[in-house]
C-alpha cells in the first residue's frame, strides 16, 4: 500500500517537474543587466572638500568644491514572465569617495566624527566605496480586467501629481518604496492609480522626521483619470499620509501597544483639461488640504529661526491654478501663455514634489542669490557659517514648488534650484514668438501674497512662538528656498522678462542668447505702529539709555521679544545706541529694484564637441531693513547696492558613448552696505575679527543675538569648475 | 520703477502679438489631433513629464531658404525640457523620412531600429532627418552603432530646437539631394526620447502591453508592434478620415512568441 502510494506520489512529481520544465522553457527568463558609470571633477578656490556634492545643508554631511570621484550603476531587469518583471539598480556612490581617499583607506582609525571628506575611511560608509542597493521592483501585470499592473516596491512615483504627490527624489530617484495598483475601464476612459508608499522617515513629518516609531507609517493615494473625449479631460486625487507612534502611557504590553497619530494630512485636488483645438488649451487644478501636528510628538511652536518641512498643528487651506494657452495665434507664430494661481499659507502636501518639478508658469527668482548674505551664507554674522555655494549660488532661474519642504540637497552648482511658493498668488503671461532661427520670448508676474499679514496673522500669539517655521527668513536680495513665512509681511513682486535666442547661419551655426530680467519688489513688512516693540520715546537718543517700556500688541505679546532695545555704548569720541531702536514702522521695510543681464553664444567646434561662452549680470539696489531689524538678528544684512558678475565657459563632448561636460564659471561681485544712521559704529578687535572673517580695525556692529554685521565694502572673487565623464554600456 | 516694469511688460506683449510670419518655398501638411494611439490602441507612459498631446503630430512642414531647408513638427502640446536637454524639449523624438526619388524599390523599406515598421516599396525612404533632443554627438554614435547600414541616409541636424509646439531643425539642401522639395514623399514618425535605449533600439522608447511610468502601453510586449505614436496619413490635410488611415496603415500581427506575423507598413504622404 505504502509502494504503491511512493509509487503515484513519484509520478505526479516527475508529471509536475515535466509540466514546470515546459512551462518554464517556454516563459524562459531573460535577465538584462546594463550600466552607467559617472565621474565627477569639482574644483573651486572656496578650498571645501566635505563630499562630491557642492550643496547640503544636513548636519553632519559634507559639501565641498574640490575633489574627483567615480560612481557605478548597474540596472538589473528580468523578464520572468509575461505577467511578472523585476528591476533592481546597484548603484556605488561617490559621496566623500574622493579618489585621494585610496579606495577607501582614507581617514585615521579610530574614525574622526562627523565624517566628512572621507576622513573615516574604511570607518563610514559615505567613504568607503560602498554600494547601495536601489530600486528593487517587481512589476506583476496579471491580465485581469481590474487591474493592469501591481508595482510591488521602489519608484519615484511620479505618475501622480506634483502639488499632492510628487517625484519623491534624495539623491537617488526611487528611494521611495510602496505598492502601486494601476488599472483602467471603459476602454481606458477611466484610469486609477492606488498607491501606498512607506514614508520616508528622513523628511516626511514635522521637524523631518516621522518620530521614534516608523515602520508602519505611510502615505495613501487614488488617483483617478476621465478622458470623456480628446477634448475634455478630468482628475480627481486623494491623498493621506498617516504618521503614528506607539503611546508611552501604555504600560500593559499583554494586548499589545496602542498607537496614537503623531502627524496626519489629507488632501483632495480635482483637475481638468480642456482642449477645443489647437489654437487653445485651457487646464486647472483645485486642491484643498487639511493637516495636524500632535503637540506630543512634534513642535507646536518655533522660534524665529524654525526649521520644519510643515507648520505646527491644525491647518486647512486650498490652492489652485489656472492655465490658458493661446497658440499660434491669427497665424502669426505668437503663443501666448497665461496662468493665475494661488497657494494658500496654510496648504500642506507632505508628499508635494520637493524638487523635481515645477508647478508655475513664472520662472521665478533667479539661483544666484540663494541665501540671506551678500555672500550666499545663511547665519553668516555668527562664526563658522560661511557660504556653501559661494557667491554664484546655482546656475539660472528657479523652479517652484508647492510646498515649504523643498530639498536642495547635495546638488552641484551647475543643477537648478527648487523654491517655495507656497502663499504666493498672482498672474504670469508669457508670450513667445518664433520664427525660422530667431525666438523671442517674455514673461509678466504679478505677485501678491497669502502670507501678508502681522504678528503671523495671529494677535494672541507672540511672535517668537508662531506655528509658522521661518527656515532661513525672507531677507536679502533673492528670494530664500525654502522661506515663506515672515512675522510681518506686506509684500508685492513684479517680475518681468524678455529673452532672444538666434542662430547665425555662420559654418555650424552660431548660437546667440540674451535675457535682460527685473525684479521690483516692496514689502512694509510691520506696517501698524502698534506692533512697534517699544513706547514712543522710549529711546531719546543722546546716550540717554532706553527706558524699555514695552509697548504690546496684545496682552502680554511684544515684538520687543525680537527687537530688544539697543545699550548704549562708547567707542572713541561716540556715545549712542549699538543699533537703531526700532521705533518707527518704516524701519524694516524692504524695496529691491533688481535686473539681471544675461549674453551668451554658442558653436559646434566639432561633430563632437560644442562649446559656449556666457555672461550674467546682475545689479541689486536693495533696502532691506535698517539696523533696528537686524535681517531678523540671524543673518547679515543685505541692505545696499549689489552687483555680481558671472562669467561661464561650458562644454559638452560625446565620443562612442561617452558624454563629457564641462564648466568653468569666474565669478566677481561687490556689496556696499547701507544699513542706515542711529547708532554707533564698533571697531573689529582681534576676536570679531578672527571669528567674523574681518579686517582687523574694521567698521561694524554686534547685534541682539551677538552677530557680527559688517559696514564695510565687500569685494568677492569665485572660480570654481564642475566636469563630468558619463558612460552608458 | 513698478509702473515702468508693467508698462514695458505689456508693450513687449503687445509688440509679440502683433508680429507677423511670412516665409519662402514651402512643403506644408496637417495631422488631425487626436491620432497619437498609434494602430489605435497606444497609451501614453504613466508619469507626468509625459503630457497629453505631447506625441500628437498636427502639423509639418519643410521650408527651403537659400540652401538650406528647415523642418517642423508641431504637436498638440507645449514643448517642455523637463530633462533640461537645452534644446526646449525632452520627451519627444521625431523621424523625417523623405522619399526624393520617387522610384519604386530605391531606397529603404525598413524602419530604423526601434521603430518597428516597414515601407512600401512604393515609397521606400532616401533620406531620414533625425529630429533627437539629444546632443548630435551622442545621436551620432547611437546612429553608427545600431544603423550603420543606413548611416549614409540618416541626416543628423547640428542643432534640434523646440518652442512653442514647434520642434525645428535646419539641414543643407543638398545633403537631401536634388530635386523638388514639394515633390518628394514625406512621412513623419513621431517616438519619444529614451536616454535609455533597450538593445539595438535607436533612443526610441518600447511599446509594451501595458503602459508603464516610462514606458508605452497598448500593444504587445515583443517587437512585432510598430513603436510609433503618431503618423501623417493620407493626403496629409488634416482630415478626420486621417485617423482611420493611420490606424489601417499601422495595423500588425504577432506571433506567440512576440515575433512579427506581419510588420506595419508605411506609406509617404505627398502634398497635392
Amino acid at each position: 500500500m505504502q509502494s504503491g502510494r511512493i509509487r503515484a506520489t513519484a509520478v505526479v512529481v516527475a508529471a509536475a517537474l515535466v509540466v514546470t520544465t515546459s512551462v518554464s522553457l517556454a516563459e524562459e527568463s531573460k535577465l538584462k543587466i546594463a550600466g552607467t558609470t559617472y565621474t565627477k571633477w569639482l574644483w573651486g578656490n572656496m578650498r571645501d572638500d566635505g563630499s562630491l556634492y557642492n550643496f547640503t545643508t544636513v548636519p553632519g554631511e559634507g559639501y565641498g568644491d574640490n575633489g574627483q570621484g567615480s560612481e557605478i550603476e548597474l540596472f538589473i531587469l528580468a523578464k520572468v514572465s509575461r505577467a511578472v518583471e523585476v528591476k533592481a539598480r546597484l548603484h556605488s556612490r561617490f559621496n566623500q569617495n574622493q579618489w585621494t581617499n585610496f579606495g577607501g583607506w582614507g581617514g585615521p582609525n579610530p574614525p574622526t566624527v562627523p565624517c566628512v571628506g572621507g576622513d573615516c575611511g574604511e570607518m563610514d560608509p559615505r567613504s568607503n566605496q560602498y554600494v547601495k542597493l536601489r530600486g528593487v521592483t517587481v512589476v506583476v501585470t496579471p491580465g485581469y480586467k481590474w487591474i493592469d499592473a501591481a508595482t510591488i516596491g521602489a519608484s519615484d512615483f511620479g505618475m501622480f501629481d506634483p502639488w499632492v504627490i510628487g517625484k519623491i527624489r534624495y539623491i537617488d530617484r526611487d528611494n521611495g518604496s510602496g505598492v502601486l495598483f494601476q488599472g483602467s475601464a471603459w476602454d481606458r476612459q477611466l484610469t486609477y492609480d492606488v498607491v501606498r508608499i512607506s514614508l520616508p522617515r528622513l523628511w516626511a513629518g514635522p521637524n523631518y522626521t516621522t518620530g521614534e516609531f516608523t515602520a508602519q507609517d505611510a502615505a495613501y493615494g487614488v488617483q483617478l483619470k476621465q478622458t470623456f473625449s480628446p477634448k475634455f479631460d478630468l482628475r480627481e486625487i486623494f491623498q493621506y499620509v498617516n504618521d503614528m507612534e506607539v503611546v508611552g502611557t501604555d504600560f500593559d504590553l499583554d494586548d499589545g501597544r496602542e498607537v496614537s497619530q503623531r502627524f496626519r494630512n489629507s488632501v483632495v485636488g480635482l483637475a481638468f483639461g480642456f482642449h477645443p483645438g489647437s489654437a487653445i488649451d485651457v487646464g486647472g487644478s483645485y486642491y484643498n488640504s487639511v493637516s495636524d501636528s500632535n503637540s506630543l510628538y512634534a513642535p507646536a511652536s518655533f522660534g524665529i529661526g524654525g526649521f520644519s518641512p510643515v507648520p505646527a498643528g491644525k491647518l486647512d487651506d486650498e490652492a489652485y491654478y489656472l492655465n490658458a494657452d493661446f497658440n499660434d495665434i491669427a497665424g502669426s507664430g505668437v503663443t501666448l501663455r497665461v496662468q493665475g494661481f494661488h497657494i494658500g499659507a496654510q496648504y500642506v502636501s507632505m508628499m508635494a514634489a520637493r524638487r523635481e518639478s515645477d508647478v508655475l508658469l513664472t520662472e521665478g527668482h533667479d539661483a544666484a542669490y540663494m541665501y540671506p548674505g551678500p555672500s550666499n551664507a545663511a547665519f553668516g554674522v555668527f562664526s563658522n557659517n560661511p557660504t556653501r555655494l559661494g557667491i554664484g549660488g546655482w546656475d539660472g532661474n528657479a523652479q517652484q514648488l508647492a510646498t515649504i519642504n523643498v530639498d536642495n540637497e547635495f546638488t552641484d552648482f551647475d543643477e537648478p534650484m527648487a523654491e517655495t511658493a507656497i502663499g504666493w498668488e498672482g498672474a504670469t503671461i508669457t508670450p513667445v514668438w518664433t520664427k525660422g532661427a530667431l525666438e523671442l520670448s517674455g514673461e509678466y508676474t504679478y505677485l501678491t501674497y497669502d502670507t501678508n499679514w502681522q504678528a503671523f496673522g495671529d494677535d494672541s500669539r507672540a511672535v517668537n512662538s508662531t506655528i509658522y517655521p521661518t527656515m532661513e527668513g525672507d531677507t536679502g536680495v533673492g528670494h530664500n528656498f525654502r522661506t515663506a513665512y515672515a512675522p510681518f509681511q506686506d509684500k508685492e513682486t513684479d517680475i518681468a522678462l524678455a529673452k532672444v535666442k538666434y542662430t547665425f547661419d555662420v559654418g555650424k551655426g552660431l548660437d546667440v542668447w540674451g535675457k535682460v530680467k527685473t525684479i521690483s519688489e516692496t514689502d512694509e513688512r510691520l506696517n501698524e505702529e502698534r506692533y512697534l516693540p517699544y513706547q514712543p520715546g522710549d529711546c531719546p537718543g543722546g546716550g540717554v539709555a532706553c527706558a524699555n517700556v514695552v509697548r504690546n500688541y496684545s496682552p502680554g505679546n511684544s515684538t520687543s521679544s525680537i527687537y530688544g532695545n539697543p545699550g548704549v555704548i562708547t567707542v572713541g569720541a561716540n556715545t549712542g545706541y549699538q543699533w537703531k531702536p526700532f521705533d518707527d514702522i518704516s524701519d524694516d521695510d524692504r524695496d529691491l529694484s533688481y535686473w539681471m543681464t544675461q549674453v551668451g553664444a554658442g558653436y559646434q567646434l566639432t561633430n563632437d564637441l560644442y562649446g559656449a561662452l556666457e555672461w550674467n549680470h546682475f545689479d541689486a539696489d536693495l533696502e532691506d531693513g535698517n539696523t533696528a531689524m537686524q535681517a531678523y538678528n540671524l543673518h547679515e544684512m543685505a541692505s545696499g547696492q549689489h552687483r555680481k558678475d558671472i562669467f561661464a565657459a561650458k562644454f559638452k563632448y560625446n565620443i562612442g558613448g561617452a558624454e563629457f561636460g564641462f564648466e568653468f564659471q569666474y565669478n566677481m561681485a561687490e556689496f556696499e552696505p547701507d544699513f542706515g544712521g542711529g547708532f554707533v559704529p564698533q571697531v573689529a578687535d582681534v576676536a570679531i575679527s578672527q571669528a567674523h572673517n574681518v579686517p582687523l580695525g574694521s567698521l561694524g556692529f554686534t547685534g541682539r543675538f551677538g552677530g557680527w554685521n559688517s559696514l564695510e565694502d565687500r569685494d568677492f572673487t569665485q572660480y570654481r569648475m564642475k566636469g563630468f565623464m558619463k558612460v552608458q554600456f | 520703477m513698478r509702473k515702468f516694469v508693467r508698462f514695458a511688460a505689456l508693450a513687449a506683449v503687445a509688440a509679440f502679438s502683433l508680429a507677423a510670419a511670412a516665409f519662402a518655398q514651402e512643403v506644408e501638411f496637417k495631422d488631425p489631433s487626436g491620432d497619437d494611439n498609434g494602430p489605435g490602441t497606444y497609451t501614453y507612459p504613466t508619469d507626468t513629464v509625459y503630457k497629453s498631446g505631447s506625441f500628437d503630430i498636427t502639423g509639418f512642414a519643410v521650408r527651403v531658404k537659400g540652401d538650406k531647408a528647415t523642418v517642423e513638427v508641431t504637436v498638440n502640446s507645449n514643448l517642455e525640457d523637463a530633462w533640461r536637454l537645452g534644446g526646449g524639449f525632452s520627451v519627444q523624438m521625431a523621424f523625417v523620412f523623405i522619399d526624393t526619388d520617387g522610384k519604386e524599390g530605391s531606397g529603404f523599406t525598413k524602419g530604423l531600429p526601434g521603430t518597428n515598421v516597414l515601407f512600401d516599396p512604393k515609397g521606400a525612404w532616401d533620406k531620414c532627418i533625425l529630429l533627437s533632443p539629444q546632443p548630435p554627438g551622442r545621436v551620432r554614435n547611437e546612429v553608427e552603432t545600431k544603423a550603420a547600414d543606413m548611416k549614409s541616409a540618416i541626416i543628423l541636424p547640428t542643432r534640434t530646437r523646440g518652442s512653442s509646439r514647434t520642434i525645428s531643425a535646419s539641414v543643407d539642401l543638398k545633403e537631401l539631394g536634388s530635386g523638388d522639395p514639394q515633390t518628394w514623399g514625406y512621412q513623419v514618425v513621431m517616438q519619444s526620447n529614451e536616454g535609455f535605449p533597450s538593445g539595438n533600439d535607436l533612443m526610441t522608447r518600447k511599446v509594451n502591453e501595458y503602459e508603464g511610468q516610462h514606458r508605452f502601453g497598448g500593444g504587445n510586449d515583443g517587437d512585432c508592434d510598430p513603436h510609433v505614436m503618431d503618423i501623417l496619413a493620407g493626403s496629409g490635410a488634416g482630415d478626420k478620415s486621417e485617423i482611420d488611415a493611420q490606424h489601417q496603415m499601422l495595423e500588425y500581427e504577432c506571433n506567440a512568441d512576440g515575433t512579427a506575423k506581419k510588420l506595419a507598413t508605411l506609406e509617404m504622404v505627398h502634398k497635392k
